[in-house]
């Protein structure tokens, strides 16, 4: 009996609520619409390194300030973009109208058809300059001569030392030093308030994996043995120079390393050496431009010789940062426009000026042209020969003693299977690293790993 | 699928009339109902279609290969793999410990926050306050300024009191990840056990009070019988989201040794960069197997053991 009248007004309660929610959807359609028409939105993906967070902060100024189209950074660390780049792409996803990736990513990426070939546009634009890019980076970035990514910044892997400390200890590092020379100079000079070396141990396979695969590579070893035809035969981690490379630089690390070396990579051990915490550090060449900007409390103690070597003579890597455009990205257009001008020419003339580090800083390795701006030859006197020379050396294919499969490659197999057993080895080695994994027993369960994967 | 699904739903226990009264106020409820259904059960059923194929991605452009039928290849494998053992332990050792110690502290708290004392609001939102947090924040707190060995508070303490540092998360990753599971899981513990303190009649402990029981008696003989089922209930759900642990492996050790647990395995193996769903898909439906036991098999056992306890 009393049903009907309660109902009523549960009713009319319920009209109010409708009525509002109802126009709020509509003023948020209206104003998403009236968003898209007014102002472009690129949403980028890059990795947190200096030079990126760099023109992240100069991008409202320098570039959305000329075109209208404003630039959404997402900055992650190398292995969480990594993720989210395989993702985003691999399945076709809208987040992201540019990607960064490196040479690992980019051919297997652009063979699939998962990337807007940048060839043509590249070629067809005078202001990009397409003749201007070091042909050992670009190549690294395409598949069948065709370009799948614009190199932001490129590097090879050298030794920095502080020249000042070495002196004081009696010690001259030679250009081309050996993994033995540079291990005993580590231990010689580190003292209780000092490392000797810092060296990546932080899990990853672009991290702890990139370094210790160039020592690997030098000592005789390899992650695979290769087929005739190129393709990974057995895994090779059970082989006595994989256990030699792996205790020599677990041991230089536990003698002469950095503090918690387990989760220490670029970054942490760019904040040391800056700190004056390490006295020689074998990493990325792009380092050098931050060890010699302007505000760096280390500038002009620093020496550069090239990546240690045992039983091949070059030994270093190559990497480049570079932006691509996933096939699923809502607005290509703009995307270009935006990685035309992050990896042009004018960006790095642009920038010098106004990074904070000055010009030392800007991204290098990716042009010619960079290494005749008369400022940064001035800035990077120290390092940009070595950088150059560095580069053009990396073995990308040819980088140890025996056939292997994934070429060119130096500091990775560029192979499918390699991010998982790269990820999941440098676990167990950075375990032993930080002492509470045996090494043979890493080394006993990375071979099956690394077995299993190529099954 | 879907339709039968449907069927059943319509059919189960009722009249038959689908005019009937009872039947027309369900009848909203359907499409709630069968969209719970198609994305809840959908996915499960492909899952143990894909745990019976060779499905993977060597591409990784998480665009599926051609698949084959392989039969119980998958299951059959998944016992001898030795990385998926370890798992499972790391899992049980896990979930067990975090669950016991969470249950134990919550109970603790729970028994302090139950008496009456200046500033018991304040006291009970800090403690409240870890279960409020994302588990990536906590993890992420713990990781970076309690357990770093370079600036964490845990090393400075440990200097100062003139110890050396202590790499917490390299050398113990497990016992560092149950103290972040516990941290957050103690206060979630510790409501449902207050709730159960706060419904326990208070004129049985004064009658008890009156005939001379020891305060540790009355907790022992009246308290923990009627905190049973709260007990009970804490470490139903506390396992279930704990086996479950994802964030604080991903955040802290990154799976390293003796940190994976079966969701983490599953996920290296699937899209963490193993590419192989089929098998990954297997060690999931094994997954669930074991879960559905191991809680129906803790929740009887638990439930008898306090049975026997009250009878005392």
């Amino acid at each position: 009996m009393h049903e009907a009248p309660e109902r009523v007004r549960r009713l009319k309660g319920l009209v109010v609520p409708v009525v509002v929610g109802a126009a709020v959807v509509a003023a948020t359609f209206a104003t998403t619409a009236a968003g898209k028409s007014e102002a472009k939105t690129i949403s980028v993906a890059i990795v947190a390194n200096g030079q990126m967070q760099d023109i992240a902060k100069l991008t409202p100024t320098l570039f959305t300030a000329k075109t209208g189209i404003k630039v959404k950074y997402t900055i992650l660390d190398e292995g969480k973009l990594r993720q989210v780049t395989t993702r985003d792409v691999g399945s076709g996803g809208k987040a992201f109208d540019a990607v960064m990736i490196g040479p690992y990513e980019a051919p297997q990426f652009g063979s699939a058809g998962l990337l807007v070939d940048l060839t043509s546009q590249a070629k067809a634009s005078k202001a990009y300059n397409y003749n201007d890019l070091i042909p050992a980076v670009r190549n690294a970035l395409s598949a069948k001569g065709h370009m799948y990514a614009s190199p932001f910044y490129g590097e090879s892997s050298f030794l920095m030392y502080r020249k000042d400390l070495l002196a004081k200890a009696g010690i001259k590092m030679p250009l081309h030093p050996t993994w033995q020379q540079v291990a005993a100079t580590a231990r010689k000079i580190k003292t209780s308030s000092m490392a000797g070396i810092c060296l990546r141990g932080k899990p990853g396979w672009g991290d702890l994996g990139a370094a210790f695969t160039t020592v690997l590579n030098t000592f005789g070893g390899t992650w695979w043995s290769a087929k005739s035809n190129g393709e990974p035969d057995k895994a090779q981690v059970d082989q006595p120079a994989f256990k030699q490379a792996l205790d020599f630089y677990a041991k230089l690390v536990q003698d002469a390393g950095e503090k918690d070396a387990a989760n220490s990579s670029y970054n942490e051990c760019l904040t040391q050496y800056q700190a004056g915490k390490v006295a020689m550090w074998y990493d990325a060449t792009v380092a050098a431009g931050f060890l010699e900007a302007s505000d760096s409390p280390v500038k002009g103690k620093n020496g550069f010789a090239f990546a240690p070597h045992y039983k091949t003579s070059s030994t270093g890597w190559l990497w480049t940062w570079a932006l691509a455009i996933p096939k699923s990205s809502p607005d290509p257009a703009s995307a270009w426009e935006y990685i035309s001008w992050a990896t042009g020419p004018q960006y790095l003339k642009a920038a010098g000026s106004r990074v904070t580090g000055g010009w030392a800083s800007i991204p290098p390795g990716t042009r010619f042209s960079t290494y005749k701006i008369p400022q940064y030859k001035t800035a990077a006197k120290a390092f940009a020969a070595t950088t150059l020379a560095a580069m053009r050396a990396a073995p990308i294919t040819n980088p140890g003693t025996t056939k292997r499969p994934g070429l060119p490659g130096v500091q990775y197999v560029g192979i499918p299977e390699f991010q998982d057993v790269g990820n999941r080895c440098t676990q167990l080695f950075s375990a032993v690293i930080a002492g509470s994994l045996d090494s043979s027993r890493a080394l006993s369960q990375c071979q099956q790993i690394a077995s299993k994967a190529i099954k | 699928m879907t339709a039968t699904a449907a069927d059943v739903a319509l059919t189960k226990g009722r009249t038959g009339d689908p005019f009937s009264s009872a039947w027309r106020r369900r009848l909203p409820l359907l499409p709630a109902l069968l969209f719970v259904i198609v994305i809840t059960q959908l996915p499960f059923i492909i899952s143990i279609y894909y745990s019976f194929t060779d499905l993977k991605d060597k591409t990784q452009s998480l665009i599926p290969e051609p698949t084959r039928f392989v039969g119980f290849e998958n299951y059959r494998q998944i016992f001898s793999d030795p990385f998926f053992r370890e798992a499972m332990w790391t899992s049980v050792k896990m979930t067990v410990l975090s669950v016991v110690l969470s249950l134990v502290l919550g109970t603790l708290f729970a028994l302090l926050l139950d008496r009456k004392f200046l500033g018991r609001g304040l006291i009970r939102t800090l403690l409240i306050t870890p279960f409020l947090l994302m588990p990536v924040v906590a993890a992420l707190i713990w990781k970076q300024q309690m357990f770093s060995s370079l600036f964490g508070i845990l090393n400075k303490g440990l200097n100062v009191l003139g110890f050396g540092s202590v790499a917490f998360i390299s050398d113990h990753p497990l016992a560092s990840i149950v103290t972040v599971l516990v941290w957050q899981w103690t206060p979630f513990m510790m409501l449902i056990v207050l709730a159960g303190l706060q419904s326990q009649p208070g004129e049985v402990i004064e009658a008890a009070n009156v005939d001379g029981a020891s305060s540790f008696g009355i907790f022992r003989q009246l308290t923990l019988p009627h905190l049973r089922r709260y007990l009970e209930l804490g470490a139903l759900l506390g396992s279930i989201y704990i086996v479950q642990a994802f964030d604080a492996i991903d955040v802290m050790t990154g799976g390293g040794p003796g940190s994976t647990n079966v969701p983490y395995y599953v996920y290296q193996e699937s899209i963490g960069g193993g590419f192989r769903y089929g098998s990954a898909s297997a060690y999931a439906i094994v997954v669930v197997i074991f879960s559905i036991l191991i809680a129906t098999f803790a929740l009887r056992l638990l439930s008898s053991l306090f049975k026997d306890e009250g009878r005392l």
